[in-house]
């Protein structure tokens, strides 16, 4: 049997009023899938990601994710939730002070994983992800490609059950494109569930990926 | 808790004050200060009870006669006293000798004196109450007594000092608490503050922590340990600074009531751990304070 993974039924966002951002959306993605989320700016690709990473909470319908109705989810479960989404922004959010080993060992720091498991983890992601020698740089001393890289790694570090990645590959050039979403599709081989939200048509060429199409907050294929 | 998270906790609390270390060390300064302050009503208040102790341990009383009194009518005096159980008799001073003993205060200007033309000290007779609490109606009662008496002009007893000391502890008690409250209050303010510009300064660190999953605990506990390390560090600064104050002072000065020199203590051990331990829990509730707010934005 297949498990739904993220389950929504006539969700609803809005931020105001007269600001819809999700209209009526109901969407079953299954334990494995890898599926683009994709529509022009303002479509509600962003806002759907952040309502299954409960940044945003629905204003009316349901949504499970992982088995949990996030409309009821308290405090601490939602962190716990998080330890199983790995989430890579396009922004990156990456902390500027601290190293590149230091912001991917945060996931496991933060469920208590002993040093020595902490260390071999992080060598062996980031080394995985190329990026073994410049584990001691700052953020801010990296080339964008490299910083999605260590933005990745900090998602996949604790084996998620599901990948989001917004735009990842937003900043990108093509070249670097190509190996962000090479690396996604290994993760995605692994057993992991990716969402990809992109408005890039170059992405979804010739893909045989699930792809679900957003216009002003409704699903329209 | 897991080891693990203890050592997390305390290692980004130092890398929050070495991040920030110009508002950490204003704050501590401002702290120390504050403590000071707060601090030196308590030593006054120390010393002033040690001296009210130490005056209760050997209650003395001196009673003085109308002019040179008869020694037949001492020594009469002297055996009905020393027939009442815990009263010894230190020293009977005539006149003669209390003029000498005052020469001998005055030193240089022992010159005042040749003017007089008759020795206005009278003669004395100082007694001893062993073991003497201030409750102890006795000497009261002896005084009473003697102050009858036609050869005996004035009695002055130490535990009317102690009264005196008494009343300035409760006025000493009175005011440390109305600025102990206002310090608290200041500390509180300035704790809650400094904190709270780390939180703000630290704001998308908080956000990406909580994205990844962290727990509220596990954000929190760094800015609590912040904060009351930087209590503890104001704390001590503030007893560093009045023990080099209390050196100071001791090695310079000679405290005296009357012409009986005065012995200054310092706070005691428990006594400073005690404010190291409030200096540390104001700490922690500002921090905490300064987080509440954030955490309810």
């Amino acid at each position: 049997m297949v498990f739904g993974m993220i389950k929504l039924f006539n969700v609803y966002k809005n931020f105001g009023p007269k600001n819809p951002a999700i209209v009526d959306l109901s969407l079953n993605i299954e334990k494995g899938e890898f599926v683009f989320i994709t529509g022009p700016s303002g479509a509600g690709k962003t806002t759907l990601l952040k309502i299954i990473f409960c940044s945003e909470r629905p204003t009316s319908g349901n949504a499970l994710v992982n088995g949990i109705n996030i409309n009821r989810i308290k405090e601490k479960q939602l962190a716990f939730l998080r330890r199983k989404i790995g989430v890579v922004f396009q922004d990156f959010k990456l902390l500027p002070n601290r190293t590149v080993f230091n912001n991917v060992s945060l996931c496991l720091e933060i469920s208590g994983v002993q040093y020595p498991i902490i260390r071999k983890k992080v060598h062996q992601t980031l080394r995985q992800l190329g990026l073994s020698k410049k584990e001691r740089y700052y953020p801010p001393q990296l080339s964008g490609g490299e910083q999605q890289r260590v933005a990745i790694a900090r998602a996949i570090i604790n084996n998620p059950s599901i990948l989001l990645a917004d735009e990842p590959t937003g900043n990108l050039d093509p070249e670097i494109t190509i190996e962000i979403m090479a690396l996604l599709e290994e993760i995605h081989q692994r057993g992991t569930t990716v969402l990809v939200a992109t408005h890039s048509q170059e992405l979804l060429k010739d893909t045989e990926k699930k792809i679900v199409t957003l216009n002003k907050g409704r699903i329209v294929k | 808790m897991k080891t693990s998270f203890i050592k997390y906790f305390f290692r980004q609390a130092l890398t929050n004050i070495s991040d920030n270390r110009t508002a950490h060390l204003l704050g501590v300064g401002t702290i120390a200060i504050a403590f000071l302050i707060f601090n030196s009503f308590i030593l006054a208040y120390v010393n002033i009870n040690h001296w009210a102790d130490e005056m209760g341990k050997s209650l003395t009383m001196t009673i003085y006669f109308k002019g040179q009194p008869q020694e037949i009518e001492v020594e009469e005096l002297k055996s009905e006293l020393i027939n009442i159980q815990g009263v010894t008799i230190n020293k009977f001073v005539s006149k003669e000798e209390a003029i000498r003993s005052l020469a001998k205060e005055l030193g240089d200007k022992e010159g005042f004196l040749k003017g007089l033309n008759e020795n206005p000290l009278p003669a004395s007779l100082e007694i001893v109450f062993l073991k003497a609490d201030r409750e102890d109606p006795l000497p009261y009662n002896i005084k009473k007594r003697l102050e009858k008496m036609d050869i005996v002009d004035e009695v002055h007893y130490s535990e009317e000092w102690a009264g005196k000391i008494e009343a300035i502890m409760g006025a000493i008690k009175l005011i440390g608490s109305v600025l102990g409250g206002l310090l608290f209050l200041a500390t509180l303010f300035i704790i809650t503050n400094t904190i709270k510009l780390t939180v703000f300064a630290r704001e998308n660190e908080i956000e990406i922590l909580r994205l990844v999953g962290a727990t509220n605990v596990f954000i929190k506990a760094p800015f609590l340990i912040e904060g009351s390390i930087q209590g503890l560090l104001g704390g001590l600064l503030a007893l560093i600074m009045l023990l080099a104050g209390y050196v100071t002072v001791m090695i310079r000065a000679d405290f005296k009531i009357g012409f009986a020199s005065l012995d200054i203590v310092f706070i005691s051990p428990h006594i400073a751990v005690f404010l190291l331990l409030m200096s540390m829990i104001i700490g922690l509730l500002g921090s905490s304070i300064a987080l509440g707010r954030f955490f309810k934005a």
